[in-house]
């Protein structure tokens, strides 16, 4: 035990003495918290707009009009070839395409609630719903102001003269905050341990430190526990950090229990502070280290349903997410936050992140030779 | 985690066994029969055996590739032998390798202290690792701070150290724990000789404590102050004894005469030249004929 207090004394002094790894503990949580928060805007104005205005008629006119006569959207194409939208959001000259079918002038005079088509360029999922939301308002002002003077037969569908059609492209589940918040905790408490175990237990290594140990009393076991230990509690800050800033700055609803939370982070922590110890024997320097401990974060992160859906993959690569342990942590905390499911009822997400844990976990610690050669 | 491991620092008393060369009778803490070590199909110590006896000086001499380092590396327990056996402390290194930690320091050919701990730091840091207790290590650290007159300097980096203080200090560290055997490997190589004075009188003092002394070295001049030097050469000892036997045996005034025929293989065409040349001291002519093993 007092060893390894003395192993844990040293590893928090150097941990705090390294400017690259205090800058990785605490300014990567705020820097990857600053990014998100540009990413949620709940105020756009200027998007740009493109109109394929196929009706061309008195009525479709007005609601260009009523589109330009805003500060949130500049129109910046009007056109009668739908195909000139999909061209203009390729070229970024268009976020929000309008495109109104012949007959729009005929159908809202007669009475059927003719269709407008609303496409959205899906990669900032946010800004477009933000958008969406601004569309569908201009329009219905403009049908509440077309019914007050508009012919009876109109009038009397009521408020909704005109039925928005809504299509996302590139992004078709939106991502909300709700959605993303959660999924950086998961994303920090994947990077953190992992690299910073691997870093710093193949740093002793590189300088030599780690055969002096191997000539001490210290056991293996005590070793690991004195060395990754302060990974471990640097972890749970980060989660509580990373936590109470989702919750207060960014008004995240926690419908589940912190204790939850941080039994399923303990879980986990086994799996990625597990690759840290792996990682670190099969390289010899920390650049290596580095750059190997970035590979397993991309994967995971890109096979997590992080930011692609795991019901929007291909068969293949959604079966490739089975084994991805950071998959079932990601839906663990996400069910936490926005169901708030007791961990109880997450077995299915839970049991096989556990034997991840487990296996990785004690494959590292017995590839870890304690002796050399 | 286990308490009485890390005081229990007493090792097995081995039988008075005799020096094989001198017939007297010696308490022998390191004993080799045939050891061997290969790395694929290279082999690197090629069936050493030695005897060690309590307090000695015990001089590794040998040019680059030797086998040196993998010799003291298997006997602190690093590194498997492939064959042969030993014992350090009477533990046997195949299967007591805790058994000989607690008996040993070592200080390895590279600098091996925390160079981003203050020293203070670091002597704290290894005194916990071997279980001393809080005050043990402040008395300790206390005394050797002012061997090395360095009580100033306490609180800077290692980092910032000038190499031969890094080099005492790393010494001093390995002796904190007052183990029986240190096993010290080319400790001065790059340091003034200055610095190698001061290194060899805490050699001395260590081993009059009784202390055994495993030191590597390129320099031939302090072969003359260990008590005995084995000559490696390609993972074989080629010369054993006290300076001043090796010299009355070859003939030889000083030691680097003897090594330079020695280690050099019998003649100068021999490719023993090339290695021997390659390092430090012993580079020189080596064309002088003669029988070496
Ligand atoms: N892990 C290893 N794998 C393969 N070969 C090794 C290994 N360690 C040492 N060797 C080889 O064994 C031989 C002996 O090495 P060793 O380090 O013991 O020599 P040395 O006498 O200490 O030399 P030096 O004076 O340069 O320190 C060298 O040829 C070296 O290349
Ligand atoms: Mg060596």
């Amino acid at each position: 035990m007092r060893r390894i207090y003395f192993m844990m004394k040293k590893e928090f002094r150097q941990i705090f003495r390294d400017p690259p790894m205090v800058a990785i503990i605490f300014v990567m949580p705020v820097v990857q918290m600053l990014v998100l928060s540009f990413a949620i805007t709940t105020e756009i104005k200027h998007v740009k707009l493109a109109v394929a205005d196929l009706d061309n008629g008195v009525a479709t006119r007005a609601i260009t009009r009523a589109f330009a006569n805003t500060d949130r959207f500049d129109v910046n194409i009007v056109t009668d070839d739908p195909a000139a939208v999909k061209e203009g959001m390729r070229s970024w000259d268009a976020q929000v395409g309008l495109v109104i079918l012949p007959g729009f002038g005929r159908d809202l005079a007669r009475g059927p609630a003719p269709q407008v088509n609303i496409v959205m360029d899906g990669v900032d999922g946010n800004a477009a719903s933000v958008a969406m939301g601004y569309a569908a308002g201009i329009l219905q002002d403009y049908a509440e102001k077309s019914a007050a003077g508009a012919p009876a037969g109109a009038a009397g569908r009521g408020a909704f003269p005109a039925r928005m059609q809504e299509r996302m492209w590139y992004n078709p589940d939106l991502d909300s905050k709700n959605y993303m918040v959660p999924g950086i905790v998961v994303v920090l408490l994947t990077i953190l341990p992992m690299m910073l175990s691997a870093m710093s237990l193949v740093k002793e290594k590189e300088i030599g430190t780690l055969e002096q140990l191997q000539v001490t009393p210290l056991g293996r076991r005590e070793l690991l526990a004195g060395k990754l230990t302060p990974f471990l509690i640097l972890s749970f800050i980060e989660l509580a950090i990373v936590t109470v800033v989702a919750v207060l700055a960014f008004g995240i609803t926690m419908s589940g229990s912190y204790a939850d939370l941080a039994l399923a982070a303990l879980v986990y922590l086994a799996t990625t502070i597990g690759l840290g110890i792996f990682i670190s024997t099969i390289t010899g320097t920390q650049q290596q280290a580095m750059f190997v401990a970035w590979f397993f974060m991309m994967f995971m992160i890109l096979m997590s349903g992080f930011f692609i859906p795991i019901e929007n993959m291909p068969p293949f690569l959604r079966r490739l997410t089975l084994l991805n342990p950071m998959r079932y942590f990601l839906a663990v905390v996400r069910d936490l936050f926005q169901k708030g499911t007791p961990l109880s009822s997450l077995w299915k997400d839970m049991l096989p992140m556990g034997l991840y844990g487990l296996a990785i976990f004690a494959s590292g610690v017995m590839k870890f030779r304690k002796r050399l050669g | 985690m286990d308490e009485t491991r890390m005081t229990g620092t007493a090792g097995r008393e081995a039988g008075g066994e005799n020096d094989p060369r001198t017939g007297r009778a010696m308490d022998t803490v390191v004993r080799t029969r045939g050891l061997t070590r290969r790395f694929g199909s290279f082999t690197a110590v090629d069936g050493v055996s030695l005897d060690v006896g309590r307090g000695e000086i015990f001089g590794f001499l040998g040019a680059n590739g030797a086998g040196k380092t993998t010799m003291i590396r298997m006997l602190c327990g690093l590194l498997m032998p492939s064959g042969g056996e030993a014992t350090v402390a009477g533990f046997d290194v195949y299967r007591e390798s805790e058994g000989i930690k607690r008996n040993i320091g070592y200080m390895s050919q590279r600098f091996s202290l925390y160079e981003d701990l203050t020293i203070e730091e670091n002597i704290e840091f290894y005194g916990g690792i071997y279980g001393l207790k809080m005050d043990e290590i402040r008395v300790r650290r206390d005394a050797l701070l002012e061997m090395l007159g360095l009580q100033a300097e306490a609180r800077k980096l290692t980092r910032d150290l000038p190499l031969g203080f890094k080099q005492r200090l790393a010494l001093g560290t390995a002796l904190l724990h007052d183990p029986k055997i240190v096993f010290l490997d080319e400790p001065t190589s790059g340091v003034d000789p200055r610095v190698r004075r001061a290194f060899w009188d805490v050699i001395h003092e260590e081993s009059k404590k009784g202390k055994t002394v495993f030191v590597s070295t390129h320099f031939m001049e302090e072969a003359e102050y260990c008590h005995r030097v084995s000559i490696m050469r390609d993972g074989k000892v080629i010369a054993l004894g006290s300076p001043g036997e090796l010299k009355r045996e070859y003939g030889r005034s000083t030691i680097q005469d003897v090594f330079i025929e020695v280690a050099s293989g019998r003649t100068a065409a021999g490719g023993g030249e090339a290695r021997a040349g390659g390092s430090g001291d012993s580079a020189g002519p080596a064309g002088k004929g003669g029988e070496g093993s």
